[in-house]
């Protein structure tokens, strides 16, 4: 089965969604920037459906939701609370921390993985993007 | 007297053998310096050894595109009593230069991976080879994270549980 025939249905949603697809190589390339997190979500969706615990190696699905700087974010950790750090990485110290379900700011972009937010008590800090979905 | 002047006629015809034949011998070789010399002067052609045979040049090796196979040839043809090229070269394109690209996500991967503390992973070619354990409900969200690096491709080794 090719690429094309296996991930048909994510493939077909992705295109839908005018994003990057290449599945010229050994690995289909899924890649762009969807408006609405319910987007990314159902393409992840699909493609656990397809391979419930990622063992192909066969897919890279980078695929970012459209964010205005300025807008509110929604805290979407597993259980925990997401701390708020000092700068973009790790190794800086928290100053904060953002309950699960919490709404709160995106102020802007350091990169991909970090932005700046302020919380609902106007705490100033860094938190890793993957926990943090915008809210329309 | 006749024995003496076939002698000396087969001395002559010998001399003049021999005598061609070095000349030759010389000729090819000198050519192919000459020819060896124009290519090694482009960097693109290190990869380029050209052989000289009765001033008919071959090209053989590799060379990373097809507009340099092109111009070893016509370098090599214009070289003074070069007869005819044979172009052998095999055009191999470079591997893609990952060094960047690995580095980005090395500096990525320890936030990446800061939730996950059974899981490692290395980077090599833009691929991150992942071993170690996870828990179920925690590997998408991992998996999120590291395809929202961009890696070239994600090699999943991790027992899941």
């Amino acid at each position: 089965m090719t690429l094309a025939e296996k991930y048909k249905e994510l493939i077909d949603l992705a295109k839908a969604h005018q994003l990057n697809v290449d599945d010229s190589g050994k690995v289909l390339r899924v890649e762009g920037t969807v408006t609405s997190s319910n987007v990314k979500d159902q393409l992840w969706a699909i493609y656990q459906r397809i391979d419930p615990h990622f063992k192909s190696n066969d897919v890279i699905l980078n695929v970012k939701t459209n964010v205005t700087e300025g807008g509110k974010v929604k805290v979407v950790t597993m259980q925990s609370r997401l701390n708020i750090r000092k700068g973009p990485g790790t190794d800086q110290p928290i100053v904060g921390k953002a309950e699960k379900g919490d709404i709160i700011t995106l102020i802007s972009k350091a990169n991909d993985q970090w932005w700046l937010v302020r919380d609902n008590d106007g705490e100033e800090g860094y938190c890793y993007s993957q926990y943090l979905e915008p809210v329309q | 007297m006749k024995t003496l002047r076939a002698l000396s006629m087969v001395a002559l015809i010998l001399a003049l053998g021999m005598g061609a034949t070095s000349c030759k011998q010389v000729n090819d070789a000198d050519l192919q310096t000459a020819a060896q010399e124009l290519l090694v002067a482009n960097p693109d052609m290190a990869g380029v050894t050209v052989t000289v045979a009765d001033k008919v040049a071959t090209l053989t090796g590799t060379v990373a595109v097809d507009s340099v196979k092109a111009l070893a040839e016509t370098t090599v043809a214009g070289v003074k009593n070069i007869k005819s090229v044979v172009n052998e070269l095999e055009v191999v394109p470079p591997a893609p230069d990952y060094t960047e690209l690995d580095a980005t996500i090395n500096a990525a991967l320890a936030d990446a991976l800061k939730d996950h503390s059974k899981v490692t992973a290395e980077v090599k070619d833009g691929v991150i080879t992942l071993s170690g354990n996870i828990a179920e409900k925690e590997l998408p969200t991992l998996m999120q994270k590291l395809n929202a690096l961009n890696p070239v491709q994600i090699v999943n080794n991790l027992t899941v549980k």
